[in-house]
């Protein structure tokens, strides 16, 4: 398994618990897996921890602005966590930390 | 220059690949014993380099990519060649933020992750011909 997703819940924010690579392929799945699990918990924003995230290219940068979308059209606010230093690399390269909440 | 190692690998363009050529690009290069930022960079750019070809290049349907690494005392040199659909507008291809598929929520940004963590990027293409993508990394700190 390249990558697998953990949740817990934390008054009205969803934790998602990020292991492995993001990429292309694994980032299609991780998607559909947060979203459904969004969709069905009482809450409203969206925390990713990316600490277990050994790797992410651009495909990355467009899930994670995909799901911030999805979480300010209802009103909420997304943040990212503990991104590893190689995995930081790209998030300011894509400047998508003026954009999201980033808590190193 | 003479190259001191050469490999050449081909596979289908499933996303699943995209993986598979990322670790067997860093797997060669290690031999080299460069740092593991680079190893990373180079990692990422194979990556995005891939990733083109199978949702660009390919659009998503069975087609070969061949992946060639050419290691030289004190570079590497990779070429992604797919022979797909290929490019109408390279210039515009390059400029960050652009993409042909915002449905698949891609960011636009494979062509400048690319150029931002190797030392040098070509790109050949043409409509229907395909695409030929040549990257260069040092692999020593100068």
């Amino acid at each position: 398994m390249l990558m697998d997703v953990r949740f817990k819940r934390d008054g009205t924010a969803l934790i998602a618990y990020i292991e492995g690579e993001i990429d292309h392929h694994t980032s299609r799945i991780l998607r559909e897996r947060i979203d459904s699990k969004f969709i069905v918990e009482p809450v409203k924003n969206l925390i990713m921890d990316l600490s277990r995230v050994t790797f992410m290219d651009s495909a990355g940068i467009g899930f994670i602005l995909g799901r911030m979308k999805k979480v300010s059209s209802i009103g909420g606010e997304m943040s990212i966590r503990n991104p590893r230093p190689e995995i930081m690399k790209m998030l300011k390269m894509s400047h998508i930390d003026s954009l999201i909440k980033l808590d190193t | 220059m003479q190259p001191v190692n050469r490999m050449k690998t081909e596979f289908l363009s499933k996303s699943s690949n995209e993986a598979f050529a990322r670790v067997v690009a860093a797997s060669f290069v290690a031999q080299a014993d460069p740092s593991i930022d680079i190893l990373a960079d180079i990692r990422t750019a194979v990556s995005e380099a891939v990733t083109n070809a199978v949702i660009h290049g390919y659009e998503e349907k069975e087609g070969i990519i061949t992946m060639e690494c050419i290691l030289y005392q004190d570079h590497v040199e990779i070429i992604i060649e797919d022979h797909g659909k290929g490019i109408e507008d390279i210039e515009q291809a390059r400029m960050p933020l652009f993409t042909t598929r915002p449905d698949l929520e891609r960011s636009g940004m494979g062509f400048t992750v690319m150029e931002t963590f190797m030392d040098s990027l070509e790109i050949e293409s043409a409509p229907g011909k395909g695409t030929k993508i040549r990257m260069t990394k040092q692999l020593v700190y100068r």
